[in-house]
């Protein structure tokens, strides 16, 4: 042993130990309780259903990126409920621990969390929300979107598409599995030095939170690789630059992010973790260690980060606006150049999280400008989607409420970054909450943009569209939650109310505190909306069924396809035309033309290898936390065996023959036109009409001047 | 452009291919594999950012500076192992040019043997330098030193089981597209790690013994 | 381009490999790295320009080995690579030079340290 441990090592089991398992917290203990039960009882379903064999064969060992974007999703929706309960402790805590004479339960001398136990509680929302709950959520849909986009059957690479999933899914694991074995980290969801060092948190919650972000890291430059091969390599014929849909633009520049940061994080960790378990003295207090180097390491991945995070956003809503404004979005190439340029300048601002460490005015003020620079590329977008709904025929269901609530949070959220560019402001305001509303509203609109998404994209997916009015109730209910919750948290970082606090000792701030926990209720209201939207839509399934073209006046490729999409995506590779493919074959009465024959096509075999080495990352993850070697070592040769295996026994795939593709096709066709049949929606709601989505007796918005400035947007 | 300034006619449009379009395989596989290795130069980069801040006087805290452990020659020694089993390996992909199968293995044989060599020289300094009680635990110098140049040391390991393996498929499979795929990737991964090298010698130890 | 069904060694990721290329990039980066070495070691030229002299032979070496090594360059072939490359490489230059502007200034400010040498 290289390091001094606390708590005893055995070669055996590592750090590991029944005192290890909290037994006695009163919150876990009953947690655990009812997730084992819970767990019982889904595998004793899926058991008594016989599903096991489906469930393997369609879903756990899938390479199609479609199947692979839903579970994405599905695991982002699971984890933003697991971070959203964080986020319910935090505001509980602080809304009950405020001055001296609060009370105090379970150990705590104000409130119900110990102040270690809390710091717990918001590294753990921190880390989740963004990289397990945000990324994934991004990924899926970039995952399942992207190749019908521009006319691909799968994606580049399809066996490391999976491969990213499992790792992503080893990642939550990990996390999940700290609950009940362990600690998890108290020093934020960033991290600092020295706190981090095992001299000032001797326990393995700094370890499990080095290698979840460590494998999200992973799993995310893979993919990052995917699609940035798949955009370049694989689209459809015809599908020139200029008429690529403006969410695969967004895609695009998003993983280019992604592949050039995610490296320094892993770089940034590993150093940790050197000083954790090889006694490295990079980020110590003393023997010539630099602490700051840590914050600059982390922030050199952490600012493109967010980048990558948002942009994908940005892109859904620039699908979303030109769809139910029914016009072409407004001014492509200046969106185009806004997404590089964002890419491009959010390489530069990262000091901006750390103004206050001491770096000086000259690098200071040079980073404040680049981050002033980085609202411009934004203001732009912003001005775009204004002008894509000025004179459209705009559709206000749920989508498009989700993603306007989307736009006013980005102004909101856009704005205070905008102040807290400035360094004097952000002196004042540095490491108060009115940095948490500021990102809680830049998050917000991604998760507005996502919600948005859902709705918009369901349909595509799996071939009935979800509950209008539900949709919108769980969106209005959510967005009473934002203003209850973020109003307040401006105010009180103005006030000087500093962040991650677990005693609140301003009894001045209780009353904002109180209405923020009223806010929690209602985002619980709005989790319960979106479960009754859940069983609401998926019971009324055969009522809501829809066609390719699910919405009436859907703009870009992916709408030419079958819904739900077929596995092969296309039967037949389209020819690409114009920008807005869809649209103008709709426009030009040519959108019901087939293909007139078939030819086989090659398709990539399903793999077991793909999870399996992802449980081989989560016990190597596992086995690293506790420090337990000789399991290191075992999985380590394991993966390394299974990664070589695979290499030898290759994947020929499979073929689908043109005979078999024409029957499916035709099914598809039949089944398309019964459903054009028999519905009829008139749409209805709280507070917005949707209208009807088969107005065929409109003209075509295209010929009224589309552009309100006198510019021609055709460029 | 709006959707619908389309310069294409949509009544004699060609709505289907019917070309048989086929994405290129081999230069997928490379292109992707190329961009994996850039964003592991960010590896290196980010590393180097450390190294810099490190590698102050105060990093090392009054202990052993890279002037006092670095033999330039050794390391030379080390350089040119590499270069060579670099450019053996790029000879076994000439060979691959004209078919020749055991041009191929010999060439990745001599890389194979090169690597080792390098990996052998490496791993005797740094036990010689454990020796003298020079380790990570040292200073945080001393940390950014040993890291930076032994991570270049474990892709150069990983390489060197990539080799095998490749041996291995050449030899069972002969030249199929997929086995051809990764000669091509190897070849850009085992020439990247002679590039990252030449960072690492010059910045590293060439500057740390001069300072 | 359709290659799905053709001998693989004639894909041109094969075609394009020449060992005058190769022993190129090898001769002119084991040259400079000799040349970097002697000088080093013999101390002849003082510290600063020193560091002058082996930077650029590392950075002629590499743009050697990145040419002939890693064939980048503007065939249609290579373009891709090419492009990635380019934006990769002002990254790496930002990475590590906004590092050191910020901890030079940063040690400006806070270190007040006699003797402090770099």
């Amino acid at each position: 042993m290289l390091v001094d441990l606390a708590g005893g090592w055995s070669p055996m089991l590592g750090r590991l130990a029944w005192s290890q398992i909290p037994y006695d917290n009163p919150i876990l203990a009953p947690l655990f309780v009812a997730v084992v039960i819970g767990a019982i009882l889904v595998l004793g379903l899926i058991t008594y259903y016989g599903k096991w064999t489906y469930l393997w064969k369609e879903w756990l060992t899938t390479v199609d990126h479609k199947k692979l974007g839903v579970m994405y999703i599905l695991i982002g929706l699971v984890m933003l409920f697991r971070g959203f309960i964080d986020g319910l402790m935090i505001r509980t805590q602080q809304a009950w621990g405020v001055g001296s004479h609060s009370s105090g339960v379970f150990g705590a001398l104000h409130g119900y969390l110990t102040p270690f136990h809390f710091g717990q509680v918001y590294s753990a929302h921190g880390v989740i929300m963004i990289l397990l709950a945000a990324t994934p959520l991004l990924v899926g849909f970039m995952n399942i979107i992207v190749p019908i986009q521009i006319g691909a059957r799968d994606m580049a690479y399809p066996y490391l598409n999976a491969l990213g999933l499992w790792i992503t899914a080893a990642a939550g694991a990990l996390i999940m599995i700290s609950l009940f074995v362990g600690d998890f980290a108290h020093n934020g969801w960033f991290g600092y030095a020295p706190i981090f060092e095992l001299q000032y948190s001797p326990g393995v919650g700094v370890d499990y939170w080095i290698w979840t972000m460590e494998l999200v890291a992973l799993g995310t430059t893979l993919g990052g690789i995917n699609i940035l091969a798949t955009i370049i390599k694989m689209r459809a014929p015809g599908m020139t630059w200029g008429r690529l849909p403006i969410f695969v633009w967004a895609t695009l520049s998003a993983n280019v992010i992604a592949l050039t940061s995610f490296p320094a994080l892993q770089v940034a960790l590993a150093l940790v973790a050197a000083d954790r378990y090889l006694g490295a003295h990079f980020f110590t207090a003393g023997l010539g260690g630099n602490l700051m180097l840590y914050t600059n390491l982390f922030w050199i991945w952490g600012h493109p980060e967010v980048y990558f995070v948002i942009l994908p956003a940005f892109g859904m809503m620039s699908e979303i606006f030109p769809t139910f404004s029914e016009k072409p979005l407004f001014g492509y190439i200046t969106m185009v150049l806004a997404s590089m340029a964002i890419a491009g300048v959010s390489w530069l601002v990262w000091l901006h999280h750390f103004f206050t460490m001491g770096a000086g005015p000259y690098v200071n003020s040079a980073f404040s400008v680049a981050t002033m620079l980085v609202g411009i590329p934004t203001g732009v977008k912003v001005f775009n989607w204004a002008f894509t709904m000025y004179r459209g025929r705009l559709t206000f269901n749920a989508a498009m409420l989700w993603a306007i609530g989307a736009l006013f949070l980005l102004l909101i959220g856009g704005l205070t970054g905008m102040m807290l560019a400035v360094p004097a402001i952000n002196y004042m305001v540095h490491n108060s909450v009115f940095v948490v509303a500021h990102f809680h509203s830049m998050l917000l609109t991604i998760v507005y943009a996502i919600f948005a998404s859902v709705i918009y994209w369901f349909p595509k997916v799996f071939g009935f569209k979800l509950d209008e009015f539900w949709a919108k109730t769980m969106f209005w209910l959510f967005s009473a939650g934002t203003a209850l919750v973020f109003v307040p948290m401006y105010m009180l970082g103005f006030m000087g109310m500093t962040r991650r606090l677990d005693y609140v000792f301003n009894t001045v701030w209780h009353p904002y505190l109180l209405v923020m926990e009223f806010g929690i209720a209602v985002y619980m209201l709005s989790v319960l909306a979106f479960f009754a939207l859940l069983y609401v839509s998926i019971r009324d399934h055969a009522k809501n069924q829809v066609g390719a073209d699910a919405w009436g006046t859907s703009r870009s490729l992916e709408w030419l396809t079958h819904s739900p999409v077929p596995f092969y995506n296309f039967a037949v590779l389209p020819h690409i035309s114009a920008r807005d493919e869809v649209a103008w074959r709709r426009d030009n009465g040519i959108d019901h033309v087939q293909p007139d024959h078939y030819e086989d096509i090659h398709m990539p075999n399903n793999t077991g290898v793909a999870i399996i080495l992802g449980g081989l990352t989560f016990v190597l993850g596992f086995a690293l936390v506790w420090r337990i070697w000789w399991l290191c070592a075992l999985t380590l040769l394991a993966i390394i065996a299974l990664v070589i295996y695979r290499s030898f026994k290759g994947d020929p795939g499979y073929i689908i023959t043109a005979a078999e593709l024409e029957k499916m096709e035709k099914e598809a066709m039949r089944r398309e036109a019964q459903v054009g049949k028999q519905r009829r929606q008139a749409g209805s709601g709280v507070l917005g009409e949707a209208i009807a989505y088969e107005r065929s007796d409109l003209p075509p918005l295209v010929s009224r001047p589309s552009s309100p400035v006198g510019l021609d947007h055709r460029s | 452009m709006s959707s619908h300034a389309s310069n294409v006619d949509p009544k004699t449009a060609e709505l289907w291919d019917k070309s048989h379009y086929q994405h290129d395989v081999i230069s997928t596989r490379t292109f992707g594999y190329f961009m994996y290795l850039l964003s592991d130069g960010m590896l290196f980069a980010t590393l180097f950012a450390a190294y810099g801040v490190l590698s102050y006087q105060h990093s090392y805290f009054g202990g052993p500076t890279p002037a006092e452990f670095v033999k330039p020659w050794y390391t030379f020694a080390q350089t040119m192992a590499l270069f060579f089993s670099v450019l053996t390996y790029g000879l076994g992909m000439n060979a691959l040019k004209h078919k020749n199968k055991s041009g191929l293995i010999n060439g990745l044989i001599a890389a194979f043997v090169l690597g080792v060599l390098f990996l052998a020289l490496d791993i005797h300094d740094m036990m010689h330098l454990a020796s003298l009680g020079i380790t990570v635990a040292t200073s945080g110098g001393v940390s950014a030193f040993i890291v930076l140049t032994q991570v270049h040391a474990a892709h150069i390991f990983f390489g060197l089981i990539w080799i095998l393996v490749m041996m291995a498929q050449v030899l069972s499979k002969g030249f199929t597209t997929d086995v051809v795929g990764r000669l091509l990737t190897l070849r850009m991964f085992w020439h990247l790690q002679a590039i990252i090298w030449v960072f690492v010698y010059v910045f590293v130890y060439l500057w740390g013994y001069m300072s | 381009m359709s290659h799905g069904h053709d001998d693989p060694t004639l894909h041109p990721e094969v075609q394009m490999s020449t060992s005058r290329g190769y022993f190129s990039g090898f001769a002119i980066s084991s040259i400079l790295m000799l040349i970097a070495t002697f000088l080093v070691t013999s101390r002849a030229v003082p510290p600063f320009g020193l560091l002058m002299v082996i930077a650029v032979c590392a950075g002629i070496a590499v743009i050697a080995q990145i040419y002939f090594l890693l064939h980048i360059d503007i065939s249609e072939h290579n373009i891709w690579n090419t492009v990635a490359l380019v934006l990769f490489m002002p990254l790496f230059l930002i990475t590590i030079g906004l590092t050191w502007w910020m901890f030079s200034q940063l040690y400006l400010h806070t270190m007040i340290m006699p003797g402090m040498t770099h």
